[in-house]
């Protein structure tokens, strides 16, 4: 699936009446691969959130090609999100009594009650990843491992859009690599839109454009 | 959507928790299934015992020792019905056949009782082997019975465990040397010569003695002629000694409550069992009523507990229904895998509990069968199964409060 532009405009979320995030404009092209980074409370993860619907703005527009999502209700947009998004995180948030078929399985569920159409492309996906299938838990795997089943998880839905949450922030430098390459291969070979926050240099020098936070407002745009 | 495999898995990562819950729900439903099946396999128990029983005559008192004594031979004192009254119900043109019932002695723990071969015919259905006693001194058992025929056995006056019988009270008075016409006090062996089919009362477990050889064995006399040696009907009017109760068989219903009427006079009383265990019956149904009540209460309180502890274990988890959120799930997915997740427990926990109560209430309608004589069965029926589908739905709607609680947590805050 192609990836989805985005435009962002006057965005604004406040809590106990201070402004967290206050972001006059963004563009985001479809294949390409943006980083959200900043220190730590710096909005990056909320910006991230209200890229992705999972919280609402007070004010200004999230527009993922023709949809606003700032306007949707809760539920139209848990599904923008079931449709047209993945999601990645930094501790992989798999379920361990899960096999890494059924993990990756787990976003088909949401919407159908039958995942069998979907099993052998879950089992593709893990092995383009390189991840052993046949195994009855995901505990049972590697760190860099579960990493690269959250990520067949975030790709089985075939979404336009990719979210990743520090991502690569809990494994080692060489995982970290691999994970980052994967996430740029998802933008720029198959024209997916990634959006990552992460404070990974290594996925900075891999990004298409960074959007730097303090405290909620850009700092500069390289 | 499929919230299935979600809730399998969350019950699968608390699983020894969710075993406990499970058990602790499956306990508290068999405490009142066990309950409820065993008071009705009792109650179904004690009437089928008395159903042939048609109507029992007596002196005037209780009719609950009467009925004891008589069906359930409990040893209890019961006043003996004055002879006048019997000579009255033999001649009773309304009746079948007059069962004239005598008991007092034993052999070990099985109570030797005093009756006519045709009352044994019609308790029994036939026998199962032999033949019925033609001589005084012949017998036949009970299906339970360690007996078997062609034993000859020795009578001990007085019955295991009783305080006494006004039988017992005439042979006393013959070993006191009171003389009692007719009546030597001795308790000559006797011989089995048959074995009765299982009646499923505990006059399965009984030796079933001519009445004549239960008078004379207490210095009664026979109730005939002394140059007479035949036994059951007809009686000397005359040799006939005081009863502890007559079962008598009425032609049709209108007999019976005939001779129920005729008999409830100041010299006797008549009555159906079934009409004194009504009363019980309704006396325990009260109980029962009440303990289903707060067993019931029990059990919600257990379910309540328990859905007190799901949302402390599921609050812990609450990430991973973040985690679903953003990954598209609607609140309704998490909604419904809660529910799920509680509402497994509960109903396997409820079905679990409705088999052991099951058992429970089989092993003791065993156990108190071979105790008292009387056949039950503890079966699962409606009252059961909606005590059971009661307690399902009360968890299935208690349910709905943690499935509300996790709903409504925040997503992003658990994300972090």
């Amino acid at each position: 699936m192609p990836g989805l532009p985005l435009a962002v405009s006057g965005l604004r979320l406040a809590f106990a009446g201070a402004d967290v995030i206050d972001l006059p404009g963004l563009a985001v092209a479809p294949g390409t691969l943006t980083v959200l980074s900043g220190a730590s409370g710096s909005g990056k993860s909320t910006l991230l959130y209200l890229l992705s619907g999972l919280l609402r703005p007070d004010a200004g527009t999230i527009a993922w090609a023709d949809t606003d999502i700032a306007k949707l209700g809760e539920s139209q947009r848990d599904r923008w999100r079931r449709k047209q998004a993945g999601f990645i995180f930094q501790n992989f948030h798999l379920i361990e009594e899960m096999s890494p078929v059924d993990n990756v399985l787990v976003p088909i569920w949401l919407d159908s009650f039958s995942a069998a159409a979907k099993r052998q492309h879950a089992v593709n996906l893990l092995r383009q990843l390189d991840v052993p299938t046949e195994r009855e838990s995901v505990a049972k795997l590697s760190r860099g491992q579960q990493q690269r089943v959250a990520i067949a998880r975030a790709l089985i839905g075939d979404p336009s859009v990719i979210f990743a949450d520090e991502p690569t922030a809990s494994l080692d430098a060489a995982t970290g690599e691999t994970v980052a390459a994967v996430l740029q291969r998802l933008a720029r070979e198959d024209g997916r839109t990634v959006v990552v926050a992460t404070h990974d240099p290594a996925l900075k020098t891999l990004a298409d454009q960074t959007v730097q936070l303090d405290h909620g407002r850009r700092e500069r745009t390289p | 959507m499929n919230p299935f495999p979600i809730a399998w898995a969350s019950l699968r990562r608390n699983r020894f928790t969710a075993i406990l819950f499970l058990l602790i729900v499956a306990l508290a439903v068999a405490l009142g299934i066990a309950i409820s099946a065993q008071e009705r396999a009792l109650r179904i128990g004690s009437a089928r015992a008395a159903d042939k029983f048609d109507l029992i005559v007596a002196a005037p008192g209780s009719h609950n020792d009467v009925l004891f004594s008589t069906v359930y031979l409990d040893p209890t004192a019961v006043e003996l019905l004055d002879p006048a009254i019997t000579r009255l119900l033999f001649d009773e043109p309304e009746a079948d056949f007059v069962a004239p019932i005598g008991f007092g002695d034993a052999i070990g723990n099985d109570p030797v009782v005093g009756t006519v071969a045709p009352f044994v015919d019609h308790l029994s259905g036939g026998l199962a082997e032999g033949r019925l006693f033609e001589t005084v001194n012949e017998a036949v058992v009970g299906a339970l019975s360690p007996h078997a025929v062609g034993d000859e056995l020795e009578v001990s006056h007085g019955h295991g465990g009783a305080t006494g019988t006004d039988a017992d009270a005439a042979a006393d008075a013959i070993e006191a040397g009171e003389a009692v016409p007719g009546g030597d006090g001795d308790h000559p062996h006797i011989t089995i010569v048959g074995r009765m089919r299982p009646t499923g009362t505990p006059w399965d477990r009984a030796i079933v003695v001519p009445i004549e050889y239960n008078w004379a064995a207490h210095g009664l006399g026979t109730g005939h002629l002394p140059e007479d040696t035949h036994i059951g009907a007809p009686f000397d009017p005359d040799a006939l000694p005081g009863l502890p109760a007559v079962v008598v068989k009425p032609k049709d219903l209108a007999a019976a409550y005939g001779l129920r009427s005729a008999y409830r006079t100041p010299q006797s009383t008549a009555f159906f069992p079934a009409e004194v265990l009504v009363g019980l019956y309704a006396l325990l149904g009260d109980a029962t009523a009440i303990m289903s009540a707060l067993t019931l209460a029990a059990q919600a309180l257990v379910v309540a507990a328990i859905l007190a502890g799901v949302v402390a274990i599921l609050d812990l988890q609450r990430q991973r229904f973040a985690v679903l959120r953003a990954l598209g799930a609607s609140p309704l997915f998490i909604f419904a895998t809660v529910w799920i997740y509680v509402a497994g427990i509960v109903v396997t926990g409820a079905l679990t509990g409705l088999v052991l109560g099951w058992g429970a209430a089989a092993v003791v309608s065993d156990l108190l069968a071979q105790s008292t004589g009387v056949a039950m069965r503890a079966e699962i029926g409606a009252r059961e199964l909606s005590l059971v589908g009661t307690l399902v739905g009360l968890g299935l709607v208690l349910a709905l409060v943690p499935a509300l609680i996790i709903y409504r947590r925040p997503v992003v805050d658990a994300l972090r």
